[in-house]
């Protein structure tokens, strides 16, 4: 605490020179047209609340059609940082940015961009199941009906495809009325994950999604989040050190608020070039 | 502590006063062996049950000979009329009572049905509106102000509320607002009561409205309550899926807490249909009138029974008390029916798609 708040006083000195993705990613020319897959850029973001800073300077571009997981430990912020690609942090009292995040060179903060139209192009995973107190059915078409995308007699189409993608069809296509909350954790994560995609988004963003699981849940969603790539590009918080290895194309990683090293996950878990990078992947830091 | 239970043990311990340490030592082992509490745990369980069994049999009891006497035309007639005082009492089937007893309830029910009506459909939706903007709008130290004025206005002694509305609100509404809608309401069916004459301000609508004013903190302080304990993650699944506050609002916090607003709401329900001086004063204390459009004067069951009772003691028969125990019954009967109606519904909603128990 007292060590951020020290940095909060001088927020325009800047963190040793960072090993960022930014230029080192052509991969974005290689993504055909279309792919509806978006993706993110940030610019010298900074981000608290109140007398906390949170993030601090981050400049990095996420991997249009990638997977990029987000690693650090617990309070190095990375949380924070996914959670403002959705710009759920906005109502967080006390809550203040400086710097700029763009979605396909637009600032999720423009005034063209409508907020609700924002989250519904990047869609988001939480770290326990949240289905809510609806059928299975109206919870997998919540977010349509919210948007509007589809007529009352196209639900149960869209209903039954997002959940058979997710293959939870045919466990549930017998009890679609059914509370959702009688479900085992695993289904009901999987439940909110065809309930995300329902809605077409471009970007998913995934809070540590499998961190209440088991392991044959865990890897039931792993699979299926390597599955969504190229078409969407998927950002992923894990504590899962083996997880991110095992998901994810890119890694970023952060330390107290500041981004330390960003590059391809085999670099990054084999040859990191910062030595915090290397202590953290090796299971020697905090 | 346990020097007194060993020396009781030695037989015909000489020196020892057998009396208190037996009684101490009765007490300490009831105490341990958990049947003090089982017992007074038992009685108090029990205690509410045996009152409502006690005020139904009583008032059954008390009402017996007037519901052989009223008939089915109690729940027909308009008259409420103890008959003439100073006439011989008459006796109809065993039943004594005054020449000209006549007791009819239609009135009184219809009042009670539609002021309580009045009340909640103008105090569920503004109760569920203020809970939601104090626990997810308001900053912490202001929603807690604005919850503090809510249970003091519960607080309110209905005499007050009820001075006001029939003093204030009441000639207020009759002179600026209901002329207005009197006149511009169309003349199509239902719309069609709040058509004709305003009269002066006491009468169900004025009513209506001071019964929503009293089952709003009410209603709006448990449905806050309840509202908190609803877990943010489903909130924010919402949020974060693209739907507003208000769709978040309407889809996830309110049904999460469905059972319970339900309850909640029934908890007003029930003070406004037994709510009695507010009414009272507000109603137009018009004993066997009823209303032709919502601004007609009217009485309910519980404002019946306070205008008509100083009079019934006067009856040397005893039937118009009697009467108004039937009156009562009515009232209890209404109120028990609405609760068992409300446990049934939270049922059928819980039993759908909400989370098994509240406590997720």
């Amino acid at each position: 605490m007292s060590l951020e708040a020290g940095q909060d006083k001088q927020p325009g000195s800047r963190p040793e020179p960072l090993a960022t993705a930014v230029g080192k990613t052509p991969a974005t020319a290689t993504v055909s047209d279309d792919l509806r897959a978006a993706s993110f850029r940030t610019t010298d973001l900074s981000l608290g609340f109140g007398q906390r800073t949170i993030l601090n300077n981050i400049t990095v571009e996420i991997k249009r059609g990638g997977i990029t997981a987000l690693i650090g430990a617990t309070g190095s912020g990375k949380t924070t940082l996914l959670r403002t690609f959705n710009r759920m942090n906005d109502k967080v009292s006390g809550y203040r940015h400086t710097g700029d995040v763009l979605l396909d060179d637009v600032s999720i903060w423009d005034s063209r961009v409508d907020l609700m139209s924002l989250r519904r192009r990047v869609g988001m995973l939480f770290q326990r199941p949240n289905p809510f107190p609806m059928s299975i059915l109206d919870n997998v078409v919540s977010g349509v009906k919210a948007h509007r995308m589809a007529s009352r007699s196209g639900m149960r189409a869209i209903a039954e495809q997002r959940l058979a993608e997710v293959g939870l069809w045919d466990a549930v296509s017998e009890r679609l009325k059914d509370s959702p909350f009688r479900l085992s954790g695993g289904q009901q994560q999987l439940l909110c994950l065809a309930r995300a995609l329902a809605i077409d988004p471009e970007v998913l963003l995934l809070d540590e999604p499998t961190s209440s699981l088991d392991p044959v849940a865990t890897a039931s969603i792993e699979a299926l989040i390597k599955k969504l790539v190229p078409k969407i590009t998927v950002v992923i918080v894990t504590h899962n050190l083996a997880q991110a290895v095992r998901v994810s194309d890119q890694t970023m990683f952060l330390n107290k608020g500041r981004l330390v090293e960003a590059g391809p996950t085999k670099q990054i878990f084999e040859d990191p070039a910062q030595d915090e990078t290397a202590q953290y992947v090796s299971g020697h830091f905090g | 502590m346990t020097s007194s239970a060993s020396m009781l043990k030695p037989a015909g311990g000489a020196g020892a006063s057998p009396l208190p340490p037996r009684v101490s030592d009765w007490l300490r082992a009831s105490l341990r062996d958990g049947s003090v509490i089982r017992w007074t745990g038992a009685a108090g369980a029990l205690i509410p049950v045996a009152a409502l069994v006690f005020i139904l049999i009583i008032l059954g009891v008390k009402a017996w000979p007037a519901i052989g006497y009223n008939g089915w035309g109690f729940f027909t007639g308009r008259v409420w009329s103890i008959g003439n005082l100073y006439g011989n009492p008459t006796s109809s089937g065993g039943v004594e009572h005054l020449p000209g007893a006549q007791f009819g309830a239609l009135p009184s029910i219809i009042g009670t049905l539609g002021s309580s009506a009045i009340a909640l459909v103008v105090a569920v939706p503004v109760s569920l509106g203020t809970a939601l903007v104090i626990v997810e709008r308001l900053p912490r130290g202001l929603s807690s102000i604005v919850g503090a004025f809510l249970e003091l206005l519960a607080g309110l002694p209905s005499v007050v509320i009820g001075l006001w509305g029939g003093v204030t609100f009441g000639p207020f509404i009759a002179r600026d607002v209901t002329p207005f809608i009197a006149r511009n309401m169309p003349n199509v069916p239902v719309l069609n009561y709040f058509r004709g004459e305003v009269g002066n301000g006491q009468g169900m609508l004025t009513s209506g409205l001071v019964l929503a004013l009293m089952v709003t903190p009410i209603i709006a302080a448990t449905t806050r309550d309840l509202i908190r304990q609803v877990p943010i993650l489903p909130r924010e699944g919402a949020i974060a899926l693209g739907m507003s506050e208000f769709e978040t609002a309407r889809k996830v916090t309110l049904p999460w807490v469905g059972g319970g607003v339900i309850g909640a709401v029934v908890l007003g329900l029930g003070r406004a249909l037994g709510e009695t001086m507010a009414v009272a004063m507000t109603c137009g204390a018009a004993l066997g009138s009823v209303p032709t459009n919502i601004y007609g004067t009217m009485t309910t069951i519980a404002a019946t029974v306070v205008q008509t009772v100083d009079g019934a003691f006067q009856d040397g028969t005893g039937f118009a008390l009697r009467s108004l125990a039937e009156l009562c019954l009515v009232l209890m009967v209404i109120t028990l029916a609405t609760n068992i109606l409300a446990r049934l519904l939270v049922r059928r909603v819980s039993g759908t798609a909400l989370p098994v128990g509240r406590g997720l």
